[in-house]
């Protein structure tokens, strides 16, 4: 962060109990930013404890309140939420170091480890748009990059698709359970984030056509070979894979992987991600070695 | 705070690498290049040197012959294969590597995960292991057999210390200093985790092992083996500090000479 203003605020007022316990207060620090490219800062706020609390309900209570602990009238904090029950990935962000999601993010459990406080920052690998809100789209490019989808677009019946087997449907259905919450990306040492400045005079779309561009370069990440994975093992899926092979061994392809392997240790939905991405690691073999003896 | 640092570090990167790989559309085929060129030839050769070099633990006369059995191929020959097989693949491992390691970022603080750890000390070991050999080729070899180098750079700033007529200057140039025994222990310990973890990382990269169970099981061998070659090598290092000078430079052979007719040209 190196415009951060000043890190923790240490010199304010602080909740005077912080254990956690029913009717008690507790701190939460969130760090803020107020628009794209601005200069980041850290703020505290006082939460009133109540029971069954989660990340999400506790930013409710800090827009509703928007008062710093020392009294200062602020604009809410912004975040983003939708299915409150993890199924979405829009409430990713970092809490007390660790990303994951807001809203199964358990303010009992989270005061239990750290009864001082809760500290809360957008994610680092994404551009911030406000606060905790952060623009995601890196990964929707990267899955058009990949051709992460099933091609079946067609005015004609084209009869029953092939059959799976019942041990590729269980493998297929572990990965498909992917929300593109980013978690996998966000704990990555081997992804960068990629924030683009508005040139003078570019319009929106220059803009994104020229971020497109860089987005395609750059490292796919775990999401992303999963998603190679997935496909390529589905029936019909299969029948452009070299398409996504292609994708997969370019330019920021499964070769920036270094095998830190935390991706697996942080996905919610408990994708098997290392092997996915060995799995896409010998596929990539075989292609390669095709592409030179078959040129 | 640390993630300050990084992040700066990493805008910096990214300004001057651009924002995916330093290495482009060739990016696929270099890193598995330089992925291929860690196990052989450089981590045959590790394997090889440092079973050599182990020699020494038999005693000064048996490291001899062994340096003798390597040079017997002749100069030109070894620079040859000591360039093609030893030097080349290592620069270039060594800084492909230099530049991957630049390309990421350490963040074991906030994700301790065993993965991460090995990941973290793949890279520092990697680093470490490359400066180490970029000097140890020179205190031992020279890196340039030329006579203009050895004598005017090389030996000035002490290189060059191994000579193969006398296998026992490897010894010599060791124990020079207690420094230079830590730094050779410390080298040494780098390159074999390096190259231990580096397989393990490999079996996953070529799609090897791919189940979570067959990685974890491929732990074991890559373990046994890394523990293995750090024993030969530090077992070798302490036989180097330990070694006895060899008995023929003390007393070139003269005990045996009956002194009559040692004594009859000179009188
Ligand atoms: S693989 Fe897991 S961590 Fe990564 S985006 Fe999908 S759900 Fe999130
Ligand atoms: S295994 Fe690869 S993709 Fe997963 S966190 Fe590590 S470097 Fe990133
Ligand atoms: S709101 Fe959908 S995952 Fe949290």
């Amino acid at each position: 962060m190196s415009n951060t203003r000043h890190p923790h605020p240490n010199g304010e007022p602080r909740a005077s109990q912080s254990d956690g316990r029913p009717g008690r207060n507790f701190n939460v620090v969130v760090l803020r930013q107020d628009g794209p490219g601005r200069p980041s800062y850290w703020e505290r706020h006082i939460v009133e404890y109540e029971q069954d609390m989660n990340c999400i309900s506790v930013l409710q209570k800090i827009a509703a309140n928007a008062r710093t602990a020392d009294g200062r009238k602020v604009a809410p904090v912004a975040w983003d939420c939708n299915c409150l029950e993890e199924v979405c990935g829009a409430c990713t962000m970092v809490i007390n170091g660790r990303v994951r999601q807001a809203c199964t993010a358990l303010v009992d459990r989270l005061l239990q480890d750290n009864p001082e406080q809760i500290e809360l920052r957008p994610m680092r690998k994404f551009p911030v748009i406000r606060d905790l809100m952060v623009d995601r789209s890196r990964m929707f490019n990267t899955l058009k990059k990949l051709k992460a989808w099933v091609p079946v677009d067609s005015y004609l019946d084209m009869g029953p698709g092939p059959r799976q087997s019942q041990e590729n449907q269980q493998m297929a259905y572990v990965l498909s359970k992917c929300m593109s919450c980013g978690c996998c990306l966000e704990a990555c040492p081997q992804y960068l984030k990629i924030e683009l400045e508005r040139k003078e005079g570019e319009t929106e779309e220059e803009f994104h056509a020229r971020e497109r561009e860089l987005h395609d370069r750059a490292f796919i990440g775990a999401m992303g070979i999963a998603a190679v994975d997935l496909f390529n093992t589905n029936p019909v899926g299969r029948m452009t894979a070299t398409e996504r092979l292609d994708a997969l061994v370019a330019e920021g392809g499964i070769q920036i992987c270094g095998n830190a392997q935390n991706c697996v240790k942080v996905c919610p939905k408990e994708i098997p991600l290392t092997t996915s991405i060995a799995r896409a690691g010998r596929a990539a073999t075989v292609h390669m070695l095709k592409r030179w003896f078959d040129r | 705070m640390p993630a300050i640092r990084i992040e700066n570090w990493e805008r910096f990167l990214v300004s001057i690498l651009g924002p995916s790989s330093p290495f482009g559309q060739h990016d696929f085929i270099i890193r598995r290049i330089h992925s291929l060129v860690g196990l052989v030839p450089i981590g045959a050769y590790l394997i090889f040197h440092l079973a050599t070099n182990a020699a020494i633990i038999d005693g000064v006369a048996a490291y001899q012959h062994r340096a003798d059995q390597i040079h017997r191929l002749g100069p030109t020959t070894i620079f040859v294969l000591e360039w093609l097989f030893i030097f080349l693949p290592i620069l270039f491992h060594g800084m492909i590597g230099m530049l991957i390691v630049a390309r990421g970022e350490r963040n074991v603080a906030n994700y301790p995960y065993g993965g991460n750890v090995r990941y973290t000390l793949q890279r520092w070991t990697g680093a470490i292991a490359f400066v180490f050999i970029l000097w140890h080729v020179f205190h031992m070899h020279g890196w340039i057999r030329a006579e203009w180098w050895i004598s005017g750079v090389a030996s000035r700033f002490g290189g060059h210390r191994f000579d193969p007529e006398n296998a026992y200057s490897a010894a010599e140039a060791i124990r020079a200093s207690w420094l230079i025994i830590v730094l050779y222990a410390i080298g040494v310990l780098a390159s074999v985790y390096h190259l231990a973890n580096g397989i393990w990382t490999m079996g996953i990269t070529w799609g090897v092992w791919t189940s979570p169970h067959a990685q974890q099981w491929a732990k074991i061998p890559c373990l046994t083996f890394g523990l293995l070659l750090g024993f030969l090598g530090l077992g070798s290092l302490y036989a180097m500090v330990a070694a006895e000078p060899p008995q023929t430079l003390v007393a070139p052979d003269t005990a045996n000479i009956p002194p009559a007719i040692h004594a009859s040209p000179r009188s």
